[in-house]
């Protein structure tokens, strides 16, 4: 009784408000109705969903409040209002009872709004009179072992959807044009897919990898599991490909610096850093007829500055002007300006050329896309940061990516895996899986880095081929051999000759004179502690986002869950997509893949990119602020405020008035609830819409 | 626990059913031991870098997973009356290597304080509280000592409970409040006579 | 001058006197005034007493922390086993209402309250912090320089570990005591599995000596090894397992080490001119002559 006297007490207040909502006159453009509200019919709709609901929501007592709210026409419920006879009550009811707006209490909006939307529109209705009440990720999920609880929760929210649907407007998505082109940021295997697919489909597509060459991470493996083919082998082919088709616009050693826009036209600005060393066309462009780089190698043969090459982990060197390794795309050397001593021999040595420009300076492209896909890859965890395993420490531990260059046979040692304190051939070798990975110590990933298993196999079988009377010892938890050919690769590595220990290593020792390593674990399956010596340790290492992944996300108005990883519009229905439209994930970016998931994904991602494109026009959400022109004085505070430069001041009538570029504002509301006279209006979150939601929720909806 | 058999006493021994029954287990085990130890043991995935990082495990039964396991379980009774409980030397070896975060080293100590409960603790422990009780000190002073710190300028006492023995009647009230010098007696005069 | 309220545990006051008399004269040196914790108790041994009950620690251990809070003064020790009853029981009971309510219970019984106003310190870490003392200041104080020796450092387990609760970085491979023992002008010299437990902790020299022993008997062997003159730590209780321990290991398994054991405060009390009549090396059960012979 108490709480209901609360309830009606500000009733009076109400009562002053009302005038103030009634006076908001309508807008120049898309006037909001002056009878907002006025005669409205709502048929609220109640879903069981099953029992996600019905478990712990009293459906027939929510039915029967519903029923004495204002407004309220018609009420039902049903089993699955999602399902086709759902969808038909709702198209029935509002013939039946001339409903003019629908609330169903269901799931989430994500999940179905744009079922019940078009439930809405079939019955005849326009689809914005359409208001979703979440009674059940936000009621009974939450409130499951609570029946009262969810069910008074569903009471109001439903209350709360009817006040507004009370007030609810036609409203007409925009339509735009979108630009046929599209951009891929990233060059390695996923992103290299990605953009040969929208290339192949017709669709001119701008390629943008920081580095020097394309080629990725993919390109410093060796072998590829389970097939064990080589995989610059496999890779060369795609990335000449990536080279030549036409469609592909290549921008190598570039990075994103500014986007500005929206689904179907983005405008971004790249920035093609200096690389010091001219292309054939673009000494063409300069007059150097014949020229550019030819990829000859002379500058390097003649450069006296020695770097350690990354490609190569550091492990084998490189000159000042360099490229990665024989086979990079584009063939055209770099100048490393932080090393670059300019001492002008390269410039001799190339001669007639003249590819050599050591004055040059970064600079910026404009491009205008239509979609985007990001395809940023992933780094090594810096693993020296579990010191019990002693990497940076110990010489002869070494990460799997190392192991990568050792054994491959155009690494720094032609392929012969040989110890770094000594470089003797490794007779036992120790591998190590999930190293700081499944780490919830707050130093490693909580997360499972997925690939390490599989090629900590392949890694196991390389020895065993490559050195006879190798021995690998493989330290697991558990071996996770989840895709195609993967158990049985596992059968394989198992059968010739690789010991698998059941424990995970606690830390490592090193005989300090030998250099030797000793392992610590436990054999968990025999039960007893084991030190094992062993000549190498090869660390499995976690897999984090790639350095830059967090500024060129954030430039794309992406998401990133709490490890970093890139998050995708819906985790297993739309897992290429972002919440941002226009922009998708390829790859590694989103999480840990394999390659055959990498290039799945990257497929998925430019297929979803495609769309829009050759569809021609997306359709925006017309949620879209509007100016109401005699109440804005033109101060044009609310232009600055703007975080999509949405709004500008135009000379109307004489005066100043603040006027919304319709297809760049996205309805976040910052000017309209700034605005100081009221003059804005927030299509489908309009004010009189919201406070009455507020007021339905404070006051109990019985006035 | 006793699943009896009928048998001879000497087949009913080697032939004991050493199967692991889920009536054997008791959730509330795993609550009370994470309460007092203030840690997760339930989230253990069995990886063995506490026993790979023990000092004790190598030389002897006592393998730190094997409680965490029980832990985990409630598995009490087998816990509790394992002798081998009492070899950690609690040097957290485990605990800051722990990929869970869980600290093995402290599921211990619970399991010793729920033993204890019981009587189950081993003498050594409670001569030293008697010490405490008496002193002040788990390592009392003695004369070759009081001689030592004479020649040295020291107070032959140190300036603790032994300089001002006043003070040990706090000692004694917190101890009589937990009656632990009472049980102390108790069980060393059943253990030793 | 800084003070500090000296909590000395028992072993160093009841077997290692040196260490107690080096601890006032070096730390004096360093600018630290060590004060007398009139009434302080056992830390409560934190294996005995923390394996029967944790309540009984947490009391007991609060009650030489309310003596300091009366004297309004840190406190600083000189014992790993006192540093996790002290430091860590002062830790918990900031840090948890509940426990500190629970112990305040028992000690209003005796006119006391934990209130949580102090803070607690190794002597070692506070000699090795450059806000309070630093390397630099301990190199200048030194006076006869332990050039020719080779030391190794013994850390312990109960002052950096569990390495999450406590401050001092990694608990694998540290090296900030090696940098104190170089300050003295020895050489510090690094050995397999260092971090490795002294064997004694939890209680298990009681329960088991043989097991503890030859916990012990493994550092020795990787002391052996790396070939040194002393080792040094700054624990009674380590030194005691590795001082008479290695007594018992000759009597237990018949193999004999000779090494001498010595405390960093000793040691540095060594360098800063202090005889070894003055820190009672004599006490030592090994012998610290070949190893001074070496020094003096």
């Amino acid at each position: 009784m108490a709480e209901k006297k609360t309830r009606k007490e500000p009733a009076a207040k109400k009562d002053t408000k009302k005038p103030v909502s009634k006076a908001t006159p309508a807008p120049a453009a898309t006037s909001p109705d002056k009878e907002l509200g006025k005669g409205a019919r709502i048929g609220v709709y109640i879903c069981h969903c099953g029992t996600n609901i019905a478990g712990s929501v009293d459906i027939l007592a929510v039915q029967e409040y519903a029923k004495t709210l204002p407004n309220v026409a018609h009420v039902d419920n049903y089993q699955y209002m999602c399902s086709t006879p759902g969808q038909k009550k709702i198209e029935e009811g509002i013939k039946e009872h001339k409903l003019t707006g629908i609330v169903v209490a269901a799931c989430s909006p994500r999940l179905h709004e744009p079922t019940f939307r078009t439930a809405t529109k079939t019955g005849g209705l326009n689809p914005f009179r359409f208001e979703m009440a979440n009674i059940r990720e936000q009621g009974s999920w939450v409130h499951m072992h609570d029946r009262e609880g969810a069910t008074a929760k569903a009471k109001d929210a439903i209350r709360i959807a009817v006040a507004k649907a009370a007030l609810l407007q036609d409203l007409v998505p925009k339509s735009v044009p979108v630009t046929k082109a599209a951009l891929v940021v990233g060059a390695g295997v996923a992103g290299m897919q990605a953009a040969l697919d929208l290339a192949n489909a017709g669709i001119k597509t701008y390629l943008v990898e920081k580095s020097p060459t394309i080629g990725g991470r993919m390109s410093q493996l060796d072998k590829t599991f389970p097939t064990l083919d080589c995989s610059q082998c496999i890779l060369t082919p795609k990335m000449v490909d990536v080279g030549r088709n036409p469609n592909i616009e290549l921008m190598t050693y570039s990075e994103i610096e500014e986007v500005e826009g929206y689904i179907g036209n983005f405008d971004v600005t790249i920035r093609k850093k200096a690389r010091g060393v001219l292309t054939p066309a673009e000494a063409e462009a300069r007059g150097i007829v014949g020229g550019g780089c030819n990829g000859c190698g002379d500058c390097d043969t003649v450069c006296p500055v020695i770097k350690p090459n990354p490609f190569e982990m550091g492990m084998k060197p490189r000159k000042a002007i360099y490229i990665y390794h024989p086979q990079v795309v584009p063939l055209i050397y770099t100048v490393d300006f932080d090393s670059c001593v300019k001492c002008g021999l390269c410039v001799e040595a190339c001669g007639e050329k003249k590819a050599i420009d050591l004055e040059m300076k970064d600079e910026f492209v404009k491009v205008k896309v239509g979609t985007a896909i990001l395809a940023l890859g992933y780094d090594i965890f810096p693993i020296e940061k579990k010191d019990e395993w002693g990497y940076q420490k110990f010489e002869n531990v070494v990460t799997s990516l190392e192991f990568e260059r050792l054994i491959c046979a155009s690494g720094p040692t032609g392929g012969h895996l040989v110890r770094p304190s000594d470089g003797k051939t490794p007779k036992k070798v120790a591998f190590l899986l999930c190293a700081g990975s499944r780490d919830n110590t707050g130093v490693g990933k909580p997360y499972c880095s997925r690939f390490c298993c599989m090629y900590s196999l392949k890694h196991a079988h390389q020895i065993i081929e490559k050195i006879p009377g190798c021995q690998p010892y493989i330290f697991y938890m558990d071996i996770r051999s989840f895709g195609k050919m993967y158990e049985e690769f596992y059968y394989r590595i198992q059968d010739e000759g690789a010991k698998f220990i059941r424990g995970r290593v606690s830390n490592i020792l090193e005989d300090p004179e030998t250099k030797n390593l000793y392992v610590m674990a436990d054999d968990t399956l025999l039960d007893r502690p084991m030190k094992l010596e062993v000549d190498m340790v090869v660390l499995a290492a976690a897999v984090q986002p790639s350095a830059d992944t967090d500024r060129t996300r954030k430039l794309f108005g992406v998401s990133c869950s709490l490890d970093g990883w890139l998050l995708e519009a819906h985790p297993k229905l739309n897992p290429c997509g972002t919440t941002t439209a226009g922009v998708f994930l390829a790859g590694v970016c989103q999480g840990p893949k394999d390659i055959p998931d990498t290039v799945a994904s990257a497929e998925g991602a430019a297929s979803a990119a495609s769309i829009p494109i050759h569809m021609g026009e997306v359709e925006l959400e017309p949620y879209f602020a509007q100016c109401i022109e005699e109440k804005c004085a033109g101060c044009g505070m609310c232009v600055n405020l703007c975080p999509y430069q949405a709004l500008s001041l135009v000379e109307k009538e004489g005066r100043k008035v603040m006027q919304v570029t319709e297809a760049k504002c996205k309805g976040c509301g910052t000017c309209g609830g700034f605005c100081p006279g009221g003059a804005i209006w927030m299509q489908h979150f309009a004010t009189p819409q919201i406070v009455a939601q507020i007021d339905a929720f404070l006051l109990g909806g019985e006035q | 626990m006793a699943r009896t058999k009928g048998y001879p006493e000497p087949l009913e021994k080697k032939l004991r059913d050493t199967r692991l029954y889920e009536e054997d287990t008791n959730p509330q085990f795993t609550k009370t031991v994470e309460k007092i130890s203030m840690t997760i043991p339930h989230m253990c995935y069995q990886c063995g870098t506490c026993t790979a990082s023990c000092p004790s495990a190598p030389r002897s039964s006592y393998r730190i997973r094997k409680f965490v396991r029980r832990a985990l379980l409630g598995l009490e009774e087998e816990a509790l009356t394992d002798p081998d409980l009492w070899l950690c030397t609690t040097c957290y070896s485990c605990t800051d290597r722990c990929p869970r975060d869980i600290a093995p080293t402290d599921v211990i100590m619970a399991m010793r304080n729920l033993a204890a409960k019981r009587d189950i603790v081993p003498v050594n422990f409670l001569k030293t509280v008697q010490a405490i009780y008496t002193t002040g000190h788990g390592v009392p002073n003695n004369d070759v000592n009081r001689a030592a710190r004479k020649k040295l300028g020291l107070n032959p006492e140190p300036p603790t409970t032994h300089g001002f023995p006043k003070y040990v009647k706090g000692i004694q009230y917190i101890l009589d409040y937990f009656g632990l010098k009472q049980r102390a007696d108790k069980i060393i005069k059943e253990r030793e006579g | 001058m800084r003070e500090y309220a000296f909590f000395l545990g028992c072993i160093a006051p009841n077997r290692y006197p040196g260490a107690e008399a080096a601890s006032y004269k070096t730390a004096e040196k360093l600018g630290i005034k060590l004060l007398d914790l009139e009434g302080a108790s056992c830390c409560p041994a934190p294996g005995a007493f923390g394996s029967i009950d944790l309540n009984i620690w947490y009391a007991m251990a609060a009650r030489n922390l309310v003596l300091a809070e009366q004297m309004k003064k840190d406190i600083a020790l000189i014992c790993n086993g006192c540093y996790k009853s002290i430091w860590e029981v002062n830790h918990k009971l900031k840090k948890h209402k509940e426990l500190r309510e629970g112990v305040n219970e028992v000690l209003k019984g005796i006119d006391m309250e934990f209130k949580g106003t102090i803070d607690v310190w190794h002597l070692a870490e506070l000699f090795y912090d450059p806000e309070i003392v630093g390397v630099d200041k301990i190199r200048d104080s030194v006076k006869v320089p332990l050039a020719g020796t080779r030391i190794a450092v013994h850390y312990g387990c109960h002052l950096m570990k569990p390495k999450k609760e406590r401050h001092f970085g990694t608990t694998e491979h540290p090296t900030w005591i090696e940098e104190m023992v170089a300050a003295l002008g020895a050489e510090p010299v690094e050995y397999r599995n260092k971090m490795l437990c002294c064997g004694a902790g939890g209680g298990v020299r009681g329960y088991d000596l043989v097991h503890s022993l030859d916990i012990t008997n493994e550092k020795m062997i990787n002391l052996k090894e790396a070939g040194v003159d002393a080792l040094t730590e700054v624990c009674p209780f380590c030194q005691l397992q590795f001082d008479r321990g290695q007594i018992e290991i000759e009597e237990k398994f018949g193999v004999r080490y000779d090494l001498p054991v010595l405390h960093y405060c000793e040691l540095l009390g060594l360098a800063q001119g202090m005889t070894p009549q003055e820190l009672a090396l004599d006490l030592h059960a090994i012998s610290c002559e070949p190893f001074l012979k070496k020094v003096l």
